[in-house]
């Protein structure tokens, strides 16, 4: 049913610096046609990937973002009784109300088996959720089917979607659930590669002022104790609130960083690097 | 294909499923795997699933394709040592080409398996510690293997590089952070203690229990009958006590701290107690041991349920533990020896764990150890461990 020859290769997008590593998982991942779950430290770019990849393979992307008390079913479809309620009461709608099937939703999981075009499904922050939730997705996307009971009909995946499953790590993941997918750690990015990732959002900026700004970054993400360390999101944004500033020179990142609150955000984190600072000063 | 590999890979310990290693095979039958470079990354994406045991993946994928010897966990492994060196040493790229005789034209031509090779002749050849010479391998001394930066067109030692091969990747051993043997972090530390935890309802009676409600309206016959429950909350309460004296916890500082730091701030209802070498008959709630002593026998008041965690070497000469005045300071008078002390806890609080930052290899080294073994059961402080640890705890006795 699947067993079409997938041309499909994805090779980078335009906003996400992708290594040679990641697409070579990537690609085989959706060879194989099985889920890939991404772990790593916030900040690397897990649930960027998934947008990069809609983007490159031009496939519409759907996201589930995982809550802690989610059940499977919301992922899957909802029955809307209360609209039911509703129009049998007043009647002034479209809908058949001896209908169910009219007033069934479909989740996120429900509209990535049910569009007609091949889809991007990312599901992001996965291990929020509960084991049980886990095991009983993976069924689902392991058959590419459910069951609606409600009408006593199964839905049938009619395309395979490109499936990405993102977790931080709070909770260890089943074995069960980790034996169907393939894995994946994005590790945090070195300076070169934070370098390639800075080229692709600051196209016009010199070197020098990002060579420095690297340089700062990555020293002060080796201050010790620091409880969140600043990911590649605050980095961008710090770069972006310099560049905003008119006074800024590269040259004064060795005498004092500016702008800390950007990076570090937690007031304990910012009396360490502070002090830290002051201290690699004398 | 390959079953060498994967026999290797459950020897070593790193869960693999059969079924994954059929997944292997059907990607190398859809001919998506067309190198040994693709091999390396296809083959972990799917036989590995935690990063865990990226780092041990590294070395039995080096061992058994390019034949490096896979080590012993307890022996010193030399190409680690090798590569802190060599990191080090690039640090002073200018006196490389000088120090060892070759021109930097030759060096040029050297492929890059001949700098690592020629990089571990040198350092077997090297026997001692050796500085500012012009042969072998010391700080101040220079070898043509190097980061890219300093040694024209050669390979690249430490970070990423994209023209790499595979074996090479997997002898850099970048997961090394990330194996169960590792530095321990305090996000880490907060996974394996995550599961240390009681959920109780407390607090005030504010959440719908729809299920009950329907049941209960139901049986009101239509009347609505809302029912509301308490909010699940941890009540876990914890005790803490560390040995924070003498010269023998000293190299443990940091991994008590990171300990200390995580309780802290994730568990309500903690109290932190300090000791020196064993437990006598007070415990100090300040870290200077002076001011606020806590009888031990004081501690039979305590909820049982109280989980008691004991962070220590639990190495002391053995008459601080059996003799009835065995604490070392002569201001403490014993009339119990510090084991029944110990027992006397291990009964109060049935769960009860003594974590030691030693490793439990070294542990049959010490007397002291295996005496207070039995009284509590003991953990080595690292991921594992504490893993363990936590089973233990939040087992039902």
């Amino acid at each position: 049913m699947f067993q079409e020859k997938n041309p499909v290769q994805f090779s980078g997008a335009s906003k996400y610096v992708l290594d040679d590593e990641l697409a070579q998982i990537v690609n085989i991942s959706m060879a194989l046609e099985m889920p890939l779950l991404l772990k790593g430290e916030p900040g690397t770019g897990k649930t960027m990937l998934a947008h990069a990849i809609a983007e490159s393979l031009k496939m519409p992307l759907l996201i589930l973002n995982v809550k802690s008390s989610m059940k499977l079913l919301e992922a899957l479809y909802q029955y809307d009784t209360l609209t039911r309620l509703n129009d049998s009461r007043f009647g002034d709608s479209s809908r058949d109300v001896s209908n169910i099937e009219a007033y069934i939703k479909m989740g996120k999981i429900g509209q990535a088996f049910t569009t007609d075009t091949k889809t991007v499904l990312l599901i992001d922050e996965i291990d929020k959720a509960d084991t049980d939730f886990q095991d009983d997705m993976l069924d689902v996307l392991d058959q590419m089917q459910f069951d609606i009971i409600e009408i006593d009909k199964t839905i049938r995946a009619k395309n395979r979607p490109v499936i990405i499953i993102t977790s931080n790590a709070k909770k260890d993941l089943s074995d069960p659930f980790l034996g169907r997918c393939n894995f994946h750690h994005i590790a945090f990015p070195d300076a070169d590669m934070m370098r390639r990732i800075l080229d692709v959002h600051f196209p016009d900026q010199s070197s020098e002022v990002l060579n420095a700004c690297i340089e700062t970054f990555y020293r002060l993400r080796d201050i010790r104790g620091v409880e969140k360390k600043p990911a590649t999101r605050e980095l961008i944004n710090w770069i972006r609130a310099l560049k905003a500033d008119p006074d800024f020179k590269p040259k004064a990142l060795a005498k004092g960083v500016p702008y800390l609150g950007v990076l570090f955000k937690k007031s304990g984190d910012m009396g360490i690097v502070s002090q830290s600072l002051n201290r690699m000063r004398f | 294909m390959f079953v060498q590999f994967f026999y290797t890979l459950r020897e070593r310990g790193i869960p693999i499923t059969p079924t994954s290693f059929l997944r292997l095979h059907k990607a190398l039958r859809l001919g998506l795997i067309t190198s040994i470079e693709d091999f390396y990354t296809a083959a972990r994406s799917i036989l590995i699933k935690s990063e865990r045991y990226f780092d041990l993946y590294d070395q039995i994928f080096a061992h058994h394709f390019k034949g490096v010897a896979l080590t012993d966990p307890e022996t010193v492994e030399l190409t680690e040592v090798a590569r802190a060196l060599l990191d080090e040493w690039l640090k002073h790229p200018a006196q490389i080409a000088a120090a060892l005789g070759v021109d930097e034209k030759q060096l040029k031509k050297m492929t890059p398996e001949e700098l690592l090779r020629y990089f571990m002749d040198r350092l077997k050849d090297q026997t001692e510690e050796h500085h500012g010479g012009n042969k072998w391998i010391g700080t101040g001394g220079t070898s043509p293997v190097g980061h890219s930066g300093y040694h024209p067109g050669g390979m690249r030692v430490g970070g990423v590089s994209r023209s790499k091969s595979a074996i090479k990747v997997a002898m850099e051993r970048r997961y090394r952070d990330y194996s169960l043997d590792g530095p321990i972090t305090e996000a880490q530390m907060g996974e394996a203690l995550k599961r240390l935890r009681r959920m109780v309802p407390h607090g005030p009676k504010d959440v719908v229990n729809v299920d009950k409600t329907i049941y209960e309206t139901m049986r009101n016959a239509g009347e609505v009958e809302i029912v509301f429950d308490r909010r699940l909350t941890d009540r876990l309460k914890i005790i803490l006590m560390i040995d924070n004296g003498g010269w023998s916890m000293d190299p443990y500082i940091d991994i008590v701290q990171t300990l200390f730091n995580y309780a802290r701030s994730q568990f309500k209802d903690l109290k932190i107690y300090y000791f020196h070498n064993s437990i006598y008959t007070y415990v100090w709630s300040d870290p200077h041991r002076r001011y606020k002593p806590e009888p031990v026998e004081e501690f039979i008041r305590r909820d049982p349920d109280t989980r008691l965690i004991i962070v220590g070497d639990a190495s002391m000469a053995p008459s601080e533990l059996m003799h009835r005045n065995g604490a070392i300071y002569f201001d403490q008078r014993e009339v119990i020896p510090s084991i029944d002390r110990l027992k006397f806890l291990a009964a109060v609080f049935r769960h009860a764990v003594w974590l030691n930052p030693q490793a439990e290899e070294e542990w049959h080294y010490t007397w002291t150890i295996g005496i207070i073994e039995q009284i509590f059961p003991m953990f080595e402080l690292s991921l594992d461990g504490l893993e363990k640890a936590v089973k233990q705890l939040m087992a039902r006795h």
